[in-house]
């Protein structure tokens, strides 16, 4: 599953979700398919997601928004872990995950 | 009448590095996509104007990233006419100003809003209006640009309202600064 703009691209492998570009989207309806794909990997019940974000340079806030309310979902199935990769060389990526692992802390986050 | 919220004084002076820029509502028909250029454009120029000890990728990402969301707000709520966008830098700090115009009703709801934001640490106000956003399928989102500015960059943030004449709205002034590192 694939989704992809002049700005972004987003799609999946298996369990792993991949985002690169750059993602200012409106507000939860204009990322609603983009959640739609989450939801479908999340659906499979797989034992471990990745949230891979090491190529998706700039985030809006309403895209964190995306991130925290699949990590909600995720946090309602303890039997499907998560983990998400970011870059320190993306400097949103350093400020805003650690919120993430607040909603879950069972989340594992390696930012390098 | 003008009312105050948050922190409305500036601290850069003559001495700053300043930039001004209008986006004109009419020829531009301002949208969107406005915002991200016009954060990125700014970001851009004042990371190549940063001194020693602060890093230009992270000062254009956090100038970027707080431009983009003050004026995500500016262009959803704005009540017609330009929006101006003043910008300066001295030493570590850059503070920006961001003017639009707003109508009424829109101006009672966000001071009523933004009364609750003060009242509270944005860290752990944040994270409460992402749960409630995943709890409720008609949550449209908004409302988490303030809070992500206020806790993960730890941006100061104040607001003015103008308001001369009914008809005309309310004349809305967005403070905004960072310490760049």
């Amino acid at each position: 599953m694939e989704i992809s703009t002049n700005d972004y691209r987003v799609w999946t492998e298996g369990s792993d979700i991949h985002y690169e570009g750059t993602m200012r989207l409106s507000g939860t309806d204009a990322y609603a398919p983009i959640l739609e794909i989450m939801n479908s990997v999340l659906a499979s019940k797989p034992e471990l997601i990745t949230m891979d974000l090491t190529s998706l340079e700039f985030l809006n806030s309403s895209g964190i928004n995306l991130l925290a309310k699949f990590t909600i979902e995720i946090r309602k199935q303890p039997e499907v872990g998560v983990r998400v990769l970011g870059s320190k060389s993306i400097p949103w990526q350093s400020k805003s995950l650690r919120n993430l692992q607040r909603l879950h802390p069972a989340l594992e986050l390696t930012i390098s | 009448m003008v009312e105050d919220f948050g922190e409305t004084t500036a601290v850069n002076g003559g001495d700053a590095r300043q930039f001004c820029l209008t986006l004109n509502a009419e020829p531009l028909e301002l949208s969107w996509h406005h915002c991200g250029l016009t954060s990125d454009f700014i970001g851009e120029y004042f990371s190549r104007a940063c001194g020693k000890g602060i890093d230009p990728v992270d000062a254009r990402h956090s100038i970027s990233y707080m431009i983009n969301e003050i004026l995500e707000n500016a262009i959803k709520f704005r009540h017609g006419g330009d929006v101006v966008i003043h910008s300066s830098l001295e030493d570590q700090t850059f503070e920006i100003r961001i003017v639009n115009r707003i109508d009424q009703e829109t101006a009672t709801k966000f001071q009523v809003h933004l009364k609750a934001l003060l009242e509270r640490e944005p860290g752990e106000l944040l994270l409460e209006r992402i749960e409630e956003n995943a709890l409720n399928p008609d949550s449209t989102g908004s409302g988490l640009g303030l809070l992500t500015l206020m806790s993960d960059y730890e941006a100061k943030l104040g607001w003015s309202f103008t308001s001369e004449r009914v008809s005309e709205g309310v004349e809305l002034t967005t403070y905004a600064s960072l310490r760049l590192s």
